[in-house]
Parts: C-alpha cells; structure tokens; sequence
C-alpha cells in the first residue's frame, strides 16, 4: 500500500494510513451505506468500493499493530527518568518479579 | 489477699484500689465524658474488641472500645488518626489502672477537612478549572495507555487486568506514586507531569488509587493535585476509591471513573467488538460488489461486444435446452432408427451404443461450454488475474483511443489498484474468442 499513490492529491481520498481508525471506521460503514443505496455511478461505486477494502484493511492492520510492552518509569540516581520493561501476569494484572520496583516517581 | 494489720489507717491494695474506682467511677462528669487525642497502639483482638491509647502532647490515656460498642463504627480508626470519643472512665482493678470505656468514636479530622476541601472546590471554581466546556473526549482506540498510582497497591493490577482482556497488546506505562500520606501530593503531581512527557507518546492517562479512608483519599483533593489533573495535556481519568467517593480531581479531570477497573474499561476498547465491527462493514461491502459486478458486466459485454459476458445465466440456459433438443433429437433419431433397424432386422444393442457416445460426447462439450461461462464471469474474470483498467479520473478505459502515452492509468485487480503508466498502445480487437460462441447465439 505504501507504493500506492493514486488518489492522494483528491479531497476525500487521502491514504487510511494518515486518518485515524475512528476516522477510518466511519468512513468504512459511511461507504457501505453508500454502496447499499446504489446511487452512485458505476466509476464512483468502483473507487468507493476500493477506497472501503483500503480501510477495512487498514482497520485490521491497526488493530493488530499493538505494542505489548508494559513498562514502569523509576527515576535513576542521577534523577533521570527512564522506563523499564516489566512483565505482568495477564490474569491477576500483577507484576511479575520485579524486586526493585520503586514506589514512587520522587 | 491477706491482712496485713489491725491498724485501721492501714488499706490493703484491693481496699485502696477499690476506693480508688469508687472515687473515680462515681463522679458523673466521668461519665458520658468526651476526649479528643490522638490514637497510638490501635489493636483490635480476635474478640472484636478495639485497644489503643490516646495521646495528646503531655499526657496518656489507655482506652477500650467494646465490639458491643463498637460495631456500628463507620470509618476504620489507626494510629495516628486525631479522634473525639466519648465514654466512661473505669478504673481495672486487677491491673490498678484506670482506662476510658469507649462508647462513641468521630473522626475530629474530618469535619475540618471537609470545610477545607469546599473552600478549594469553591476557589477553583471560580477558576473554571471544573467547567465541563474543559473536559476533552478520550481516545477511540489508544495505543499506550500511562497510570498514575501505586505501582504495588489493588488499583494498578485491577487496571492492567481489565486493560489486557480488553484489548491484549497494548501499551502501558506505569509512573509509580505515593497515594497516601507524607509525600503524596507532590509523587502523584510528579506522576501525572512525567507520563504527560511527549516522548512516552500516550494517549490518555489513569490516575488514582484503590478504596480507603477518607483521609486515605485525601491527596487527591488536595490543590496541586487537582490541579495537575486540570492542566494534564494529555486527557485524564480520574479513578479513586469506589463508588462512594468523589475527591476534587473527579472534577477536573476529563472524566471521573467510579473505580480503577472501570476506568480500564472506560479508557480500552474491546478489540473483538472492533474487529466484528470491521468485519460486519466488510461483509456489507462485499455484498455491494455483487452490484457492482452486475455493472461491471455491462461494461465488458459494452467493450467486448460479447452477450456471454452480459448474459451468462441465459447461455447456460440455451446450452441446457440445446442439450435436451440434442438428446430429444438423438432419441428421435434412435427411435428411428431402431423402428428402421427392427424393419430391417438391424442389430439394436450396437445401435445403443452408438447413441450413448454421442450423448456423452455432448455432455462434454456442454460440461467445457459451462465451464467457460464461469470463467468469462467479471468477478471471475478479475480473480483470474485480469485487470479493469480506468483513467486518472476514475473513468473506465475501454479502448485504446481512451488513453494516450505517457498516461498514468490506474488497474483495478483482485486485492488492489496499480497505478501505471502507458508505455505504447498497439491497436487491433480481441480475437481470441472469435468463431468459438455461435453455438451461444
């Protein structure tokens, strides 16, 4: 998709991947509404068509476009802030052998 | 106890001890009496009965809180905790103290607290730093969520747990903070200003912390951190304490969560319902593009001239009565011949035989025809690898003339669109399919 270049320059056509996923969901049932009544013309049906398989596949890849990082900030010695990897138990939300978990930030 | 002499000036402990407690017990301003101090040594017994000592700067006094009594207590007194408690003064006997027999216990912190804590909603007030025009709606689908609390206390687990089932992957960063007590206010405002930090890039915060009591509460009604929920730059959610409770930051933050796991929930979408969302606007999509390629079809058939690309279903049909006229015919023909054959005492299995191959020679042919009328559908057509091409308006090319050199045309195919550039144009019609589809006329 990042080859893609049609399209970019026209109102209402900009690539999914600059939109955010709200946007990009709603525009998505917008053009399967508008597909639904029939009205548009076969050339605009075709890109809306197009344009609604580009989002629906850009709302796939976002959702699995996760980080699955959890960390926790502890400031060091020389009073930096800086972040550490922890994992956590997904069940019980604990966090997992973690000895020098600081109790605050100060 | 034995006795000691005969002198009369002479008690024993138990006489003296006793007139002690009858002294001290029978005054009645020692009774029903209140006594504000501070609680230190605050233990309660298997039993359900509360000990403690009351303390003020020079004196001392034990206290005992009966289960009797103290059942209906509302809040759960420690050391430290300034309280007024009312009751008796009795003196023990057996230990030869006197104590307070508590009957009634109030938090004297908290009516001064309450006071202090309307002035500054007043105060702030003012400011419009509650105004709702202020609150900012949250993100539809963060990717890195911060939290502002304990790193170890019930709230945090609570909202990774909910976070994680919610939406499994995403991001979190934990700022640890003091949530009571010393220290409090300035680690949960320390907190809330580093994840507001640009470069951890989150998308809404959670700050707060789990139940307790009202002082436990407190820091999140104290100045500087409502403040800091006011001024986050990044939206907030406020999460203290259960239902019941509604420190200051409630007020200003972006939106105010009865509790930590509900403001997981608030904050985390339910990826499975996006992803059957997606899907059900995908489904419907796909569902138009049976339209779509109804008009396709007309666009081809235009292009191509071919009424098999326009009505395929029909050729099927013809084929099929063409079929049943080919076998009506063959068996008219058999008939014939058989009627011939017995008149001229032909050998009628050969003859059989004969009819069965031309009929299954038939059926192939018309087996291939079908074949060929799925093939030539659009949608069928384009799964194969053939292309839709149209202009940089969007404007179908159906001929050569449609287009020029050095055009940029854009090729509509299964999984997407290319976008290309006319290289040469060579002239001259499809003639692949000529002289093949008579048969489908």
């Amino acid at each position: 998709m990042e080859k893609k270049k049609q399209g970019s320059d026209k109102p209402g056509r900009e690539r999914p991947e600059k939109i955010d996923f709200e946007k990009a969901l709603k525009e998505l049932e917008e053009i399967a509404v508008l597909l639904e009544d029939g009205e548009l013309s076969l050339d605009d049906s075709l890109k809306k068509f197009e344009r609604g398989i580009a989002l629906a596949r850009y709302c796939r890849q976002r959702l699995e476009d996760a980080e699955r990082k959890i960390e926790i900030l502890q400031r060091g010695e020389n009073g930096t802030v800086s972040s550490r990897q922890v994992s956590v138990d997904a069940e019980t939300g604990e966090i997992e052998n973690d000895e020098d978990l600081q109790g605050s930030l100060l | 106890m034995s006795e000691i002499a005969n002198d009369a000036s002479v008690y024993s402990v138990s006489e003296i001890t006793r007139l002690i407690k009858k002294t001290i017990e029978g005054r009645s301003d020692f009774s029903g009496v209140w006594v504000r101090g501070e609680i230190y040594n605050f233990t309660t017994h298997a039993s359900g009965h509360i000990y403690f000592t009351l303390k003020d700067d020079n004196a001392v006094i034990s206290a005992v809180f009966f289960r009797s009594a103290n059942r209906g207590l509302s809040f759960k007194p420690r050391d430290g905790m300034t309280v007024l408690v009312q009751g008796s003064i009795t003196v023990y006997e057996k230990r030869g103290s006197y104590q307070l027999n508590v009957t009634a216990m109030q938090e004297e912190g908290i009516g001064e607290l309450q006071r202090r804590i309307e002035r500054l909603k007043q105060k702030l007030s003012a400011e419009g730093i509650f105004d709702p025009a202020r609150k900012r709606p949250l993100p539809f689908l963060p990717r890195r969520i911060g939290i502002a609390t304990s790193p170890t206390g019930a709230a945090v687990r609570d909202i990774i747990k909910v976070a994680l089932r919610r939406y499994p992957g995403i991001g979190i960063v934990i700022a640890p903070a003091i949530v009571q007590g010393d220290g409090a206010v300035e680690s949960i405002v320390a907190a809330i200003r580093e994840l507001n930090q640009p470069k951890y890039g989150i998308d809404v915060i959670i700050a707060g912390r789990g139940g307790g009591s009202f002082e436990d509460l407190m820091p999140f009604s104290e100045e500087p951190v409502v403040r800091a929920f006011a001024t986050s730059r990044v939206p907030i959610v406020s999460a203290v304490g259960h239902q019941i409770d509604h420190p200051l930051c409630d007020d200003a933050a972006d939106m105010a969560a009865p509790t930590p796991s509900a403001a997981a929930e608030i904050v985390v979408p339910l990826k499975d319902e996006l992803v059957m969302e997606i899907d059900y606007y995908a489904d419907r999509l796909a569902r138009s593009a049976g339209s779509l390629v109804e008009a396709l079809r007309t666009r081809i058939d235009a292009a191509v001239g071919r009424r098999v690309f326009r009505e395929p279903r029909e050729i099927t049909r013809r084929k099929g009565t063409e079929l049943t006229h080919l076998e009506s015919r063959v068996t008219a023909g058999l008939s014939a011949r058989i009627a011939h054959a017995r008149a001229r005492l032909l050998n009628i299995p050969d003859m059989r035989i004969l009819a069965r191959t031309v009929i299954d020679r038939k059926k192939h042919a018309f087996a291939l025809a079908i074949g060929a009328i799925e093939k030539l559908s659009p949608l069928a057509v384009i799964q194969r690898g053939y292309a839709i091409p149209s202009d940089d308006r969007g404007r179908v090319i159906r001929s050569v003339n449609d287009t020029a050199i050095g055009n940029a045309i854009d090729l509509l195919i299964r999984d997407g669109t290319l976008n290309c550039a006319v290289n040469a144009i060579i002239q001259g019609g499809i003639g692949g399919f000529d002289g093949k589809e008579k048969a489908g006329e």
